[in-house]
C-alpha cells in the first residue's frame, strides 16, 4: 500500500519535473518582456524533430544531436525574435502576443512541409532499458535523466536571473525598459536573448517529452498549452514558480489517476482535478504562488 | 400580285423545311457527339492532410490520389476521367463544411470525408443534398440516421466488440477482466457502449473500468491500478500516441504478457486508428505483442493484395512509409468503392448521377459484393447494412512487425445486439 503511495509521489515528481523544464521557456520570455509566447509549443516541437533529424537522418549521436539542437533552436528563437517581433518593442503587449499566435500559424505550416508533420518517429533507445528500482518504486532511464536535465536546467538559469550581469539586466528590462535603456542596456539584445534562452529551454524539455511519447507533432505541441496552467500557478515570471507548480500538478495528476479514477463513479479526474485546484489557489493568490505582485505609487 | 404572294409564302415553307431539317440533322450529329465525347464525374475528398491526426490522413489522401489518378491513366472508365478534388480541412469542421458546399457548387456526384466531428456535422446536409458518402471515420454513430452515409470497413464498435470476443474466446480460468482504454470523444465513447450491450446479451466477460485518457507523459498510476484491480486485458480505441507512451510504461513496469492472456499480466488491444506501422514507430520495442484489429491487408504480411498497393504507391513515386501506411490502403479503398459505383452504374447503361450511385451502393451484396484488395473480406451493403467490410483480422506485433493472428472472422454479437 506504501509502496503504491511512493510510487505515484515519485511518478508525479518526475512528471512535475518536466512540465516544469517545458514551462520554463514560458517564464524566461514573460520575466524580460512580459510577453506569453504562444507558439511555444511549436519550439518544443521544433527541438525535438531537430534531434531526431541529426541523429536519424545525419547519424549524428544522440547526445551530440541534444546538445546541437539547444543551440540550433537558441538561434532559431533568437531569430524569430529579430525578425517578427523586434518591431514590436514599445507597443501594447496584446499586439506582441497576436502575433505570436500568428507565430505559432506560420510554425505549424513550416512543419508541416517536413516529414514531421505527418509521420511519427521515435528516438532510437540509447538508455539502458532496465528499471531503477528502490524499496518498490521503479523509475526508468528516460525519466531519471529528464530530471537531472530539467534540474541542471532549472538551476542554471536560476543563478543565471540571479547572479549574472546579462540575467540582472533581463530582469531590469523586465521591471522598467525606459529606465534601463538610460543605463545603457540595450532592450532589443535582451529581448533577443529572452527568445533564445526559451528556445534552448524548450529544446531540451522536447527532446526528453519526445524520448517518453514518440514524435508525434499533435502530442509535443499540444504540450505548450498542457502546461500553461502550471505558469499561471507558479506565477508567470518566477523559475522556482514554474518547478513547485509542475510538481504540484504532476503530484496531483497521478494522486487523481491512482485513487479517484475507477473509484466512486469518476473517470478522467486527473485532467480535470489540477484545474480545479488551480483555480481555488488563484481565488487566495491571484498573481500565483511565487509571482510578483507589483504595487506602483501615484 | 396574286402569283407574287403565292411566291413568298412557297419560298418561306421552304426555307423553313429545309431549316428544321437542317436542325433536326444537327442535333443528331450533337448527340451523337456527345455519345462519343468523354465525360467527367467530379468526386470530392476532404480530410487532415495537416494538423492535428494528419499522421493518418496524409497518407489517405494519398491513397485515394493515386488510385484515382490511376483509373485515369489505365482508363479504366473507358474515355470518361474521375476528377476528385482533394482538399485539407487541417482537422477543423469549419474547413470541412467550407470546403462541403464549394464541392456541393462543383456539382459532386460522390462524397469522402474524413472525421467523426465533420461527419457528425455534416450528415444533415449530406441527407439534404442526398448525396454517397463514405467517411474515414468508422463510428458506428454516423449510420444513426443517415440513409446516405457508408462506412468503408466494420465500425469501431464491431472493432471492439471482435477484440472482445477473442479474448474471451481465447481466456482461461474464468471470466476475463477487462478494461477500455478510450479517447474522450464520440469517437472513443461509442464502442463501449456496444461492448457493454454484447457482455449483457452474454459474452463473458467483465468490464472493470473505462479509462478516458488525456495527454500523459507518465500512466505508471493508471497501469498499477488496473493492474490491482486484476485487469488481464485492454482494449483501446483511440489513436496511436497515447497507446504508445501506454506500451511503453506498461512495458518499463513489466506488465506487458508477453503470450496472449499471460497471467498476471496485462494484454493490450486495440481497433483500427491505434495500430499500423506508426505504433511501431512511436512506441519502438515496447510495441511487442499489441494485438490489433482491422479489416485492411498490411504490408508485413506479403500477398497479391499488397503487391496491387505497392506497385500504385510505386507508380507514382510514394516513398516506402506512405506506401506500408495502412492510412494509404484506406485512402485507396475509398477511391476503390466510388469508382466501383460508378463502373457499375456506367455498366448498366445509367446516368452517372448521385441518386444512381446510391442505389449502386445498396445493391452491392451477395453475389454483387464488391472485393477490394486492399481488405481482408468484400464490401457488402444494403439498406441494413452500411458497414462495408464486415469481416476482421487480428494482428500482432512480433519482431517489431504485425503478423496474422489466425484467420479472418466476423465478430458474432455485432447482429446480437443490434
Amino acid at each position: 500500500m506504501m509502496s503504491y503511495f511512493f510510487q505515484l509521489l515519485v511518478s508525479g515528481i518526475v512528471v512535475g519535473s518536466i512540465y516544469a523544464l517545458a514551462a520554463l521557456g514560458f517564464v524566461l520570455i514573460y520575466k524580460s518582456s512580459k510577453v506569453l509566447n504562444l507558439a511555444h509549443g511549436q519550439i518544443i516541437a521544433a527541438g525535438a524533430f531537430i534531434t531526431y533529424a541529426l541523429t536519424g537522418w545525419v547519424g549524428i549521436p544522440i547526445y551530440l544531436s541534444f546538445l546541437l539542437s539547444m543551440v540550433i533552436t537558441f538561434f532559431l528563437a533568437m531569430s524569430v525574435e529579430k525578425i517578427f517581433l523586434r518591431r514590436l518593442i514599445g507597443e501594447p503587449i496584446i499586439s506582441i502576443i497576436m502575433v505570436t499566435i500568428g507565430l505559432m500559424s506560420i510554425l505549424d505550416g513550416i512543419i508541416f512541409l517536413t516529414p514531421f508533420g505527418s509521420v511519427n518517429f521515435s528516438f532510437p533507445q540509447f538508455l539502458p532499458q532496465e528499471l531503477i528500482s528502490f524499496g518498490g518504486v521503479s523509475i526508468s532511464w528516460t525519466q531519471l535523466v529528464g530530471v537531472i536535465i530539467t534540474a541542471i536546467m532549472i538551476g542554471g538559469f536560476s543563478w543565471f536571473f540571479k547572479k549574472s550581469t546579462v540575467g540582472i539586466s533581463m530582469r531590469a528590462v523586465s521591471d522598467d525598459q525606459f529606465a534601463s535603456m538610460s543605463v545603457g542596456i540595450s532592450v532589443p539584445r535582451v529581448f533577443g536573448l529572452a527568445w533564445a534562452t526559451a528556445g534552448l529551454s524548450a529544446a531540451a524539455a522536447g527532446g526528453i517529452i519526445g524520448n517518453i511519447t514518440g514524435l508525434n507533432f499533435e502530442t509535443l505541441q499540444a504540450f505548450g498549452i498542457t502546461v500553461f496552467p502550471i505558469v499561471i500557478l507558479g506565477g508567470l515570471d518566477s523559475i522556482l514558480g514554474a518547478v513547485v507548480a509542475g510538481i504540484i500538478m504532476g503530484v496531483i495528476q497521478q494522486f487523481a489517476s491512482g485513487y479517484l479514477d475507477g473509484n466512486f463513479g469518476l473517470n478522467g479526474t486527473a485532467e480535470v482535478l489540477p484545474y480545479i485546484i488551480l483555480l481555488i489557489i488563484l481565488l487566495f493568490k491571484p498573481h500565483g504562488l511565487f509571482g510578483i505582485h507589483e504595487i506602483e505609487r501615484v | 400580285m396574286k402569283n407574287m404572294k403565292w411566291l413568298v409564302l412557297s419560298v418561306f415553307v421552304a426555307t423553313f423545311f429545309i431549316v428544321s431539317c437542317g436542325q433536326k440533322e444537327e442535333a443528331k450529329v450533337e448527340e451523337k457527339k456527345e455519345a462519343a465525347e468523354a465525360m467527367v464525374y467530379k468526386l470530392g475528398m476532404c480530410l487532415a492532410i495537416t494538423g492535428p491526426t494528419s499522421d493518418a490522413g496524409d497518407p489517405m489522401s494519398k491513397g485515394a490520389k493515386d488510385y484515382f489518378r490511376y483509373v485515369n491513366d489505365m482508363k479504366l472508365l473507358g474515355e470518361d476521367k474521375l476528377e476528385c478534388d482533394i482538399r485539407d480541412d487541417q482537422y477543423k469542421t469549419e474547413n470541412t463544411k467550407r470546403n462541403f458546399e464549394d464541392f456541393l457548387d462543383q456539382g459532386i456526384v460522390f462524397y469522402l470525408n474524413y472525421s467523426t466531428d465533420s461527419t457528425q456535422s455534416l450528415k444533415k446536409d449530406i441527407e439534404e443534398e442526398k448525396i454517397p458518402t463514405t467517411p474515414a471515420s468508422y463510428h458506428a454513430g454516423n449510420l444513426v440516421d443517415a440513409d446516405y452515409i457508408f462506412l468503408p470497413i466494420a465500425s469501431y464498435s464491431a472493432q471492439a466488440i471482435g477484440l472482445a470476443e477473442y479474448i474471451v474466446k481465447n481466456h482461461t480460468g474464468g471470466t476475463p477482466k477487462v478494461a477500455m482504454y478510450v479517447h474522450s470523444s464520440a469517437f472513443g465513447r461509442a464502442p463501449v457502449a456496444d461492448v457493454k450491450k454484447a457482455v449483457a446479451a452474454g459474452l463473458d466477460m467483465e468490464i472493470v473500468v473505462v479509462v478516458e485518457h488525456g495527454k500523459d507523459l507518465d500512466n505508471t498510476a493508471m497501469l498499477k491500478r488496473l493492474s490491482k484491480k486484476g485487469v488481464q486485458y485492454i482494449i483501446c480505441q483511440t489513436t496511436q500516441s497515447p497507446v504508445a507512451t501506454m506500451l511503453k510504461d506498461a512495458s518499463r513496469l513489466g506488465l506487458v504478457a508477453k503470450t496472449f492472456g499471460e497471467k498476471g499480466k496485462i494484454t493490450f488491444t486495440g481497433c483500427h486508428y491505434t495500430g499500423g506501422n506508426d505504433l511501431v514507430a512511436l512506441a519502438g520495442p515496447a510495441a511487442e505483442n499489441f494485438y490489433w484489429t482491422t479489416s485492411f491487408n498490411i504490408t508485413s504480411e506479403p500477398g497479391v493484395w499488397t503487391d496491387a498497393q505497392l506497385a500504385i504507391a510505386k507508380q507514382y513515386g510514394r516513398n516506402e512509409k506512405t506506401a506500408k501506411s495502412h492510412n494509404y490502403s484506406g485512402g485507396i479503398m475509398m477511391a476503390q468503392v466510388a469508382t466501383e459505383v460508378i463502373l457499375r452504374a456506367k455498366a448498366r447503361g445509367k446516368k452517372i448521377t448521385r441518386e444512381a450511385l446510391y442505389d449502386e451502393l445498396l445493391a452491392m451484396n451477395g453475389v454483387n459484393a464488391f472485393y477490394p484488395v486492399v481488405t481482408v473480406g468484400p464490401v457488402t451493403y444494403s439498406k441494413t447494412d452500411k458497414a462495408g467490410v464486415d469481416t476482421l483480422q487480428l494482428y500482432a506485433v512480433k519482431n517489431g512487425e504485425f503478423k496474422s493472428v489466425g484467420k479472418p472472422f466476423i465478430p458474432e454479437y455485432t447482429g446480437k445486439i443490434k
